[in-house]
């Protein structure tokens, strides 16, 4: 490039008030305007003496979504269980270095684990109902935290699974048992099951990797409307699910986080190679 | 894209990718030629060339299509991303330049054979040098185009201003000619369009030029590009702003 690059003509027109494509491009403005929800700052992870996440540091922004992407064993999901300390239960997986939820180090010894994950909820590929009915499926998580009275439970209840768009389907075999229920609507239900002890944060590993379009849709229309309340990070394989649900997108690759960018940006003109041709189809 | 890339997985996609590629470049030098046949039509008093140059737009308008349903199938099937995607929407908007280029150049054909042999005596001067500084442009575009050559397009999108300002100076000429003797005005005026149809050939070589930089670069290029002052005199009044101009014009 040499100085006769035409951006330096933008000047005398952007003083005039307008904007240039690049400032008006995509959320990044609103990314910036949101707080960190959780930080991370320098965090490793290790499998034994696999070093699963190498040196990772990003934010996830307060009610927005951010979608994580990369080839399989790039560390995407290994960074959602990090985030609720799932890893906890295996011995030999640690973690170093700082999860910053609201300002606190999580993954600093003497975390209540409890607490952590009624604030940090998760949301898995596969269905996982409880064998036991509708009703208790949902109501089974708050138990574990509020001591709620009948009728203050059977409105959490109503009111999570209104929330995700199954009230209407489900509110006549409430006692029914949930594995009754459809693969999409039984993914709803773990979702209902999840907000219904009002996280903060909501984790989705590839939530809808076993579901068919229509389900897919309803799944990805919700999160558009649970993030006006959640901060939500979704692990997906589906790139166009990530460019369609998330505000920011970070591709992770062989335990790196490569680039973290605006969905837009990152998919329409990512600054990093590895990210072009992951996304290009080039390499898995 | 740069050859060093690494194969992509999914071999069909960048097989449609390298037709797409090719069959631009192919529309590009169609374009050119025509371009040329009609300019030789008008400098050469040359009636074959001007005669070709009509024919082939069909020829092109054919390409355009073929381009369009490409893309729009690709856009479809493979949801391309990154450099494919701004790759393939610039395809998409290049492809209706092309297709505007190669109209003007037979609407320049079809004007020169209405431009009679006692009209000899007129200046083509300015024309030739216009003609010559648009064909360039549209060889550097399309060079661009074809090698994806940022560089090259931000040379085409700086070049454009000398083609406005050698039209302008033409507006006032030929309006001097018709003041002179109103027998000139039917020539004039055909001189006029035909200035004017390569001044906007050389305003779809800058758009080619801003779609290849987006497409290399995925920075979309200022909105205000430097454009020669326009065509004003007092005398003469304002030259009316450029208007789409079909074949008919």
């Amino acid at each position: 490039m040499n100085e006769q690059h035409p951006n330096g003509t933008t000047t005398a027109r952007q003083q005039q008030g307008g904007v240039s494509f690049t400032q008006a491009r995509g959320n990044g403005q609103a990314l910036a305007a949101s707080r960190a929800m959780i930080s991370m700052r320098g965090l490793d992870f290790y499998y034994g003496s696999n070093h699963a996440l190498k040196n990772i540091s990003i934010d996830l922004p307060e009610r927005r979504v951010t979608g994580l992407i990369g080839p399989s064993g790039c560390g995407k999901s290994t960074l959602l269980r990090v985030l609720n300390r799932m890893y906890d239960l295996y011995p030999g997986q640690r973690a170093t270095g700082e999860v910053l939820l609201d300002g606190q180090n999580i993954i600093a010894p003497g975390t209540d684990t409890n607490v952590l994950r009624s604030r940090v909820g998760m949301v898995f590929q596969k269905p996982t109902p409880f064998p036991m009915s509708v009703f208790e499926n949902v109501a089974f998580g708050v138990k574990l935290h509020e001591n709620l009275d009948r009728a203050a439970m059977e409105t959490r209840v109503e009111d999570s699974l209104r929330r995700v768009a199954l009230w209407a389907e489900v509110k006549d075999r409430l006692r029914a048992p949930a594995a009754a229920l459809s693969g999409g609507q039984q993914q709803r239900l773990c979702i209902a099951r999840t907000i219904a002890t009002r996280p903060e944060v909501i984790l989705l590993d590839e939530p809808t990797s076993a579901l068919d379009p229509i389900s897919t849709a309803r799944i990805e229309e919700l999160l558009d409307e649970l993030k006006v309340e959640f901060t939500i990070a979704i692990v997906t394989h589906n790139l166009q699910q990530a460019a369609r649900c998330a505000d920011q997108v970070a591709f992770f690759y062989m335990g790196e986080l490569v680039e973290v960018a605006s969905a837009d940006r990152l998919f329409t003109a990512p600054r990093e190679k590895r990210t072009q041709d992951y996304i290009t189809g080039r390499f898995g | 894209m740069s050859s060093n890339d690494p194969r992509r997985i999914v071999r069909s996609y960048e097989q449609e990718l390298n037709q797409l590629r090719a069959m631009m470049a192919r529309m590009g030098g169609m374009v050119e030629s025509q371009t040329a046949n009609a300019l030789a039509g008008v400098l050469n008093r040359d009636g074959e060339a001007a005669q070709l140059a009509m024919e082939q737009d069909p020829d092109v308008d054919a390409v355009e299509r073929e381009v369009e349903g490409r893309a729009i199938r690709m856009l479809a099937l493979r949801a391309p991303m990154a450099q494919d995607l701004r790759e393939i929407v610039s395809a998409l908007k290049v492809t209706s330049d092309l297709e505007r280029i190669g109209d003007y150049a037979a609407n320049i054909a079809k004007r020169s054979l209405r431009i009679g042999t006692g009209d000899a005596g007129l200046s083509l001067g300015a024309l030739r040098n216009m003609g010559r500084l648009v064909q360039e442009g549209l060889r550097l575009a399309i060079d661009a185009l074809s090698q994806n050559d940022e560089a090259k397009a931000i040379e085409v999108w700086h070049s454009d201003k000398a083609v406005d300002e050698l039209y302008n100076s033409m507006f006032r000429e030929l309006i001097t000619y018709m003041m002179e003797d109103p027998r000139n005005i039917t020539s004039c005026t055909h001189l006029l369009f035909i200035a004017k149809n390569l001044e906007r050939i050389g305003d779809h070589c800058t758009n080619i030029a801003e779609q290849v930089h987006y497409s290399v670069t995925g920075e979309l290029l200022p909105a205000a590009r430097p454009r020669g002052a326009p065509a004003q005199d007092r005398a003469y009044g304002t030259e009316p702003d450029a208007t789409e101009e079909g074949l008919e014009g």
